[in-house]
């Protein structure tokens, strides 16, 4: 589905991203980790058409730089980090932006029986079509996020690309939307790459985890080979599985002591 | 309340504000009056006994004409501040923000010095080589910012719209300097009137203003996806870096326009989009045209004010849009807020 061969990126002189090479199949839940800094927005940016770069990312077989950007945004949606709203939007039309590229362009734009079918279909599955009419500015992060995830999903695509999507989300929000994601992936076999600081999250729903370390692939395969290797405590400068392994004991023996 | 009323409502606000405009004066002509005069000057109804010819013109030839204008210009600039507020996703972007009233008033200032004048365009060069100097400074401030940065970024343009105003403003500043025979005249084309418009005025600007609402419209999706920021945007597939291109073009001929045949009016184009959001939303698809008639009404109560309050002297519109606007802005603003 997704190939990137010998990928680099820079900003003005500094290369960000060194020779990526990797792939994606369809179905597949492939996390990015990596330290602050490490190159993993950029990587998700340049695979979503939103940076230039070097050598080679093929989305089923077509050259991503050489698609239109409605073609492209048919294939690939890009979940970002929430950014701050100035506008009063209400859900239902945050929602139906996502149908943005699959509508035809008459005298006026105007919105379809079907954008209309899929966009509440999406709402009822991120439990939010009775509030449709709520305007964005008065949401929390987590149901923001659940607006952003049904307007992804409108969109219909084969790939999503998730840009740390569980910051500023409590725990029952981060495994809402990760089981939601799971679901989509499974019930479509469509594909999701994800860039998470969270390991726990990244060990529980991801099958192949890809670490990034200064612009390069430090370490790739699947995700308990590579929680477990040695790398990771050198990429980190924290022996990741002791700490977490700590903390898990820690919690349960004051659990016991309760 | 659907949207779809709250339009049908602004269109009779819009139309009784035409009518107000057609009332008051420094004559005060009765409601049934006007609307004799105008039943006979658009469906052709003969104009009954009670009605003195001179209401007529005044009615139709001094007042609507001035109205229609005013009309025209506020609801140009009130679209125009949309659009910038949105491709720039910030709300105390206006529709001056690139630098065309400098321009404007730049190519505005070299006519009334030099006295010159196009021998077919006669009274129209001063606003032509206003429209002009006005796009063409919004051309080089769009080129720049697109040159020095490739992204085309919100904070680019407008910064680099404030240094070619206060480039264009300094050159205007030198201009009048030497000319100080001339400073009155600048000054009071800068200050923004409607006193002495004719229909001609607002036949050359109905089209441009039609014209580029429905051009906006059309482009209301994109629009949309603008002012969630230009990655998203990009991300669901519009190509961004041509479609701001295209509305700011747009919106800077709107501008242009008004400004060219106005003088530089402020403040409608910043509080028109706040306004009507508050009510409708922020769908542009609705904003466009609610905008264009709030802005519009506005600037037509605004002009009534200027030429009534103290006739027979007449106030600077751009004033009184202030004056008027700012308390009301303050109202309509916070107290939707608090409710909220």
């Amino acid at each position: 589905m997704l190939e990137l061969k010998d990928v680099s990126c820079s900003y003005d002189q500094l290369r960000v991203l060194k020779d990526i090479s990797f792939s994606l199949k369809e179905n597949e839940i492939v996390c990015i980790i990596g330290p602050n800094g490490c190159g993993k927005t950029t990587l998700l940016k340049a695979i979503a058409g939103l940076l230039p770069y070097t050598g080679s990312i093929k989305f089923h077989g077509s050259e991503i730089q050489d698609l239109k950007r409605k073609d492209l945004a048919k294939g690939i949606a890009f979940m970002s980090q929430i950014s701050e709203m100035y506008f009063e939007y209400s859900i239902y039309e945050t929602v139906m932006l996502g149908r943005y590229l699959h509508g035809k362009k008459g005298l006026l734009p105007a919105v379809g029986k079907e954008d209309e079918k899929i966009v509440e279909r999406v709402l009822r599955d991120v439990e939010l079509w009775q509030e449709k009419d709520k305007p964005i500015t008065q949401l929390s992060g987590g149901q923001l996020q659940r607006v952003f995830l049904a307007r992804t999903f409108a969109q219909e695509p084969k790939l999503i690309l998730l840009d740390e999507p569980t910051n500023h989300l409590d725990l029952k929000y981060q495994l809402e939307l990760m089981q939601r994601l799971e679901k989509w992936s499974k019930e479509k076999g469509h594909a999701v790459l994800g860039v998470f600081h969270d390991l726990n999250l990244a060990m529980q729903f991801a099958e192949r985890i890809i670490l990034l370390d200064q612009g390069e692939i430090a370490l790739e395969g699947e995700t308990q080979r590579v929680l477990q290797d040695q790398t990771l405590t050198k990429v980190f400068g924290v022996d990741v599985l002791n700490y977490m392994q700590g903390s898990l004991n820690k919690w349960v023996s004051s659990k016991e002591r309760a | 309340m659907k949207n779809s009323w709250r339009l049908q409502i602004l269109i009779v606000f819009s139309l009784l504000s035409l009518l107000a405009a057609a009332c008051f004066g420094s004559v005060t002509i009765s409601v049934g009056n006007s609307l004799a005069v105008l039943a006979h000057k658009i469906f052709g109804q003969p104009l009954p006994e009670s009605v003195p010819p001179l209401h007529v013109t005044i009615v139709w030839d001094l007042r609507l004409a001035r109205a229609a204008l005013a009309f025209l210009v506020g609801a140009a600039l009130a679209i125009s501040g949309v659009v910038m507020q949105s491709v720039l996703r910030n709300p105390l972007a206006s529709s001056y923000t690139l630098g065309v009233s400098s321009g404007a008033s730049l190519g505005a200032a070299l006519i009334i010095i030099t006295g010159y004048t196009l021998p077919i365009l006669g009274a129209f060069t001063l606003p032509l080589a206003g429209l002009f100097t006005g796009l063409l400074t919004v051309y080089l401030a769009i080129a720049v910012a697109s040159r020095v940065d490739r992204g085309f970024s919100g904070n680019t343009i407008v910064l680099t719209g404030m240094v070619f105003t206060l480039f264009v403003n300094a050159v205007l500043t030198l201009v009048a300097y030497f000319h100080p025979d001339r400073t009155r005249h600048i000054l009071l084309w800068q200050m923004g009137s409607f006193a002495l418009k004719d229909w001609t005025f607002s036949l050359v600007l109905f089209p441009i203003v039609i014209i580029g609402l429905f051009l906006l419209l059309r482009q209301s999706k994109e629009l949309d996806m603008l002012t969630f920021g230009e990655e998203q945007a990009a991300a669901m597939g519009v190509e961004t870096t041509r479609v701001k291109w295209i509305l700011m073009s747009i919106a800077a001929a709107l501008t242009g326009s008004a400004v060219a045949f106005a003088g530089v009016i402020g403040f409608i184009d910043l509080i028109s989009p706040h306004v009507v959001r508050r009510f409708s939303g922020a769908s542009h698809i609705w904003v466009l045209p609610m905008s264009a008639l709030f802005g519009g009404s506005f600037m037509v109560l605004a002009d009534v004010v200027a030429r009534t309050v103290m006739s027979p002297t007449e106030l600077p519109v751009g004033a009184i849009t202030a004056i008027l606007g700012g308390p009301f802005f303050v109202y309509v603003y916070f107290s939707k807020r608090k409710v909220a």
